[in-house]
């Protein structure tokens, strides 16, 4: 199993959360967070914004869902054709285990 | 280590709280976060009791502009290896009610743990 972290434009997020249920992606959990980039935050002026605000989205699925899962989330976060500065990051790290709560089980 | 990361129900934190502390695992983070599980969020959806049509369209439209999602708190915590099951117990003790929407848990790899205060890097035999 993986961890999928998306940051993305708080915009975006309507629009992925959509098309990852459509393409049988429900469970996701999603926060507010702060944080700049390569580009060191936005600059207008001569002032740096450095905290721009951003969602992160969570997901953990199984290994081979990955890729598809990474595609969907590039392909609508993406500002335009070609995207743009500021659309965000995805990092991908291992899980061990998952448990539902509810029944007790593990496994996802 | 490992990081066992808890989304449970908003009004289980307080016994969750308790449960890992009696459990000897003090040290946690805490946040709100919003989600959906296999079920898409449709809990949300049962039964809304409604008396006018006013409330009621307030009421879906609340939910379509949150996507579904229901409000639920993350907790996270950096455990020695041979915990792992002692905590993921513990908080499984105390949040399943049987219900779809109780959580999940997730246990994930942690390779380094280093401590703000002196620099000091946290060995696996130590406590954190």
């Amino acid at each position: 199993m993986l961890l999928i972290r998306s940051i993305i434009r708080p915009e975006k997020v309507g629009v992925v959360l959509q098309e990852l249920l459509a393409e049988g992606y429900p469970a996701v959990t999603k926060m507010d967070v702060y944080g700049r980039g390569k580009q060191k935050g936005v600059k207008v002026g001569n002032v740096y914004y450095d905290e721009i605000p951003k969602e992160m989205l969570l997901m953990v699925v199984n290994d081979e869902d990955k890729d598809n899962v990474i595609r969907i989330i590039m392909r609508y976060a993406r500002t335009g054709e070609k995207g743009a500065f500021g659309d965000g990051r995805i990092f991908v790290s291992p899980v061990e285990e998952a448990y539902t709560i509810s029944n007790k089980k593990a496994g996802l | 280590m490992k990081e066992v990361m808890a989304i449970v129900r908003q009004n289980k934190v307080n016994i969750t709280k308790n449960a890992l502390e009696k459990a000897d695992f003090p040290a946690f983070t805490c946040r709100k976060v919003l989600g959906r599980g296999k079920q898409a969020g449709q809990e949300m959806l049962i039964q809304p009791n409604f008396k006018t049509s006013e409330e009621t369209v307030q009421f879906y439209g609340q939910i379509s502009h949150t996507q579904n999602l229901i409000p639920k708190r993350v907790f996270t915590l950096v455990v020695r290896d041979d915990e792992v099951q002692k905590a993921v117990n513990a908080i499984m003790e105390v949040n399943s009610t049987g219900n779809t929407g109780d959580g999940k848990i997730f246990v994930l790899p942690i390779s380094e743990a280093i401590r703000v205060r002196d620099g000091k890097e946290q060995m696996d035999s130590e406590s954190y």
